[in-house]
């Protein structure tokens, strides 16, 4: 009984030097930290790395990756002091060392300044003038469009966890020009499709919209960037896939920018990526060709990164 | 007076037949259900072996049983799925927490059963209880709050970098602790209904209290306790969402290494599901499929041997 207690002593004097912090050991491996395939950050962080190929692809990546979502991400950085992850800007705390990428730091000024390179537009675009099912949607249509510009459109975005443009404008000061928003549409369905990274953001966004705006109906079909075009000034526009504003996460290209009025497309927001590591690690910059040879791998020990101060 | 009591009687009658009726309506809709859930889950489970997937081609059922990577090639483009080594890491999984659920489960049991004087018996029965009752996303919650916390500084203590803790052993570790109150309320009520006659028996013979606990007692309850086995096993087999919570999300390549990152069928199959579509998504219906068989197989085998040990009847 006595060696008993004797060894619980043991392990919980030992427990208790190892909670108090230790020094960072350079020559530790570097444990990886992922989203999972569908995951939208994870597009975004691998393509802003300039490893697009890894974003839906895990056998491409280093071996003996984690896989966990945005808040066991943050939450294992708080564990784990060899470990490397990235989370959405907005979930950002203290508990956790947010990395400066090439040397900016990740906030959202820098963000919306567009020094910081980790990030990717939410941009929106809608179909040519008189080409709508109805003249309601169109006026309803053009109605949201001005809605994602106000104060009340910023504060759902920074809600789902984008970053929202700087606005002064709030909806209520400009109600009046779209007089459909007074009526009753609770019949009329305004189709939303595009990006599926956006999906989340645009619902909540609808949802707000459609209260303020006679309840009309909001059809949500999210598919991917390419459609955002594709189906509201392309190809399919006019198939039944065809939709009323489409969403993307990206730029759109000058291909499809060629038969579109600037006034059809525009910005609603920011996402951005941020790396991060556990509090002790010395570490406070990276840079995307780091992070690449990071998470493929050609870089396993911490003591491999180039110094980039 | 008869007339009275004969409308008395048929109104008896007709009630009881109206109950009769309604319960069984209910019990047939109830079981229903499992047609129902199991139909749902063959028909999806079932059109990635059957359909060429909107173009990405057929999942191969073999290489699918078999194989050592969850998915070869890039999601949404590829078909290349396969669970062979999630079924085998499950089966690991679910073997190690038993080995530590059963014996402290069964223990715990036999003293609030025996030993435990009765309040004291009370007291531990009604924890054991609440803690059968706490969800297991509250497990989860613990196990990555905590767990993951000492399996990582343990394992520092011993010379070893593991992956934050995420491993084999937090995953055991967890369903262990999620195993042990099914076990003990389960095998308790085994070792309470052992015939009084057989533990008097015993003590007559000159056996002492521990030798008849343990000889005589865990014998003559053992087809009991092997119920609270088997029901351990199936909520170890079954469990998703703490243990996703703590194993890392291994994608490829068996290992048995207690702290490497690992993953279940389960954990698979929750891992990205509300964002996925089309064969990706369908797949893990198959994955379903494949653990509902992995359930009915362990179930199958372990009834089996239990018939063969349990032969002592128990009250």
């Amino acid at each position: 009984m006595k060696k008993i207690i004797g060894c619980f002593t043991l392990i919980l004097a030992l427990l208790l030097t190892g909670c108090s912090r230790g020094l960072f050991n350079e020559d530790a491996k570097i444990t990886v930290y992922t989203r999972d395939t569908t995951s939208g950050t994870r597009d975004g962080f691998m393509n802003g790395i300039g490893f697009s190929e890894a974003a839906k692809q895990d056998d491409l990546l280093v071996s003996g990756f984690l896989i966990k979502d945005n808040t066991a991400i943050l939450n294992a950085m708080t564990i784990d002091e060899y470990g490397i992850g990235y989370i959405s800007l907005s979930s950002l705390t203290d508990n956790v060392k947010g990395l400066k990428l090439n040397g900016v730091i990740p906030s959202e000024a820098n963000v919306l300044n567009d020094t910081y390179d980790l990030k990717r537009p939410f941009m929106w675009m809608i179909r040519a003038e008189d080409d709508y099912p109805s003249e309601a949607v169109e006026l309803l249509v053009q109605a949201f469009v001005a809605f994602l510009n106000t104060t009340d459109a910023g504060d759902i975005i920074n809600n789902a966890g984008a970053i929202a443009l700087p606005s002064s404008t709030t909806w209520d000061s400009i109600k009046n020009d779209y007089p459909i928003t007074a009526e009753d549409n609770h019949l009329i369905t305004v189709r939303f499709g595009g990006s599926d990274s956006i999906q989340k953001v645009a619902q909540a966004l609808t949802q707000a919209f459609s209260a303020k705006a006679g309840n009309f109906i909001a059809e949500h079909d999210h598919t991917g960037s390419g459609d955002g075009w594709k189906r509201t000034n392309g190809d399919s526009k006019d198939q039944a896939e065809g939709k009323d504003v489409g969403f993307s996460s990206r730029n759109f290209t000058s291909a499809e920018l060629a038969n579109v009025n600037a006034t059809q497309t525009g910005q609603l927001a920011w996402d951005a990526i941020v790396t991060i590591v556990h509090n002790d690690n010395p570490i406070e910059n990276i840079t995307t060709q780091i992070l690449k040879n990071i998470y493929s791998g050609a870089y396993t020990l911490w003591s491999d990164l180039p110094e980039t101060d | 007076m008869s007339r009275i009591n004969t409308t008395l009687r048929s109104k008896k009658i007709l009630i009881d037949q109206f109950a009769h009726q309604g319960l069984k309506t209910l019990a047939l809709l109830s079981a229903s259900f499992i047609f129902l859930i199991g139909s749902v889950i063959l028909v999806k489970g079932l059109t990635p072996f059957l359909t060429d997937n909107d173009g990405l081609g057929r999942v191969g059922l073999i290489p699918f049983l078999t194989g050592n990577v969850w998915l070869i090639g890039p999601t949404f483009q590829s078909s290349l799925y396969s669970v062979g080594f999630l079924i085998i890491t499950t089966l690991y999984i679910v073997f190690l927490s038993l080995l530590i659920s059963f014996p402290v489960g069964v223990l715990t049991a036999l003293f609030i059963a025996k030993i435990a004087p009765k309040k004291l018996a009370e007291c531990f029965r009604s924890v054991v209880e609440i803690l059968a009752s706490i969800p297991s996303i509250i497990y989860g919650l613990f196990g990555a709050g905590f767990i993951l916390k000492i399996v990582y500084q343990m394992s520092q203590l011993v010379g070893v970098q593991s992956k934050g803790g995420n491993s084999v052993l937090s995953t055991v570790i967890i369903l262990a602790l999620m195993t042990i109150p099914t076990i003990t309320t389960v095998s308790e009520v085994a070792i309470r209904s052992v015939d009084q006659r057989l533990i008097e028996g015993s003590l007559a013979l000159g056996a002492s209290f521990t030798q008849t606990n343990f000889k005589v007692v865990l014998t003559a309850a053992k087809s009991g306790i092997f119920t609270a086995a088997i029901l351990g096993v199936g909520r170890a087999l079954g469990e998703a969402t703490a243990v996703s919570l703590v194993a890392g999300g291994r994608r490829s390549g068996l290992s048995f290494d207690l702290l490497d990152t690992t993953a279940t069928l389960t954990t698979t199959m929750l891992e990205g599901m509300k964002e996925s579509q089309g064969l990706d998504y369908n797949i893990r219906f198959s994955v379903g499929m494949v653990l509902l068989v992995v359930i009915l197989i362990t179930n199958f085998l372990l009834n089996l041997i239990k018939r063969k040990v349990g032969k002592i009847h128990v009250k």
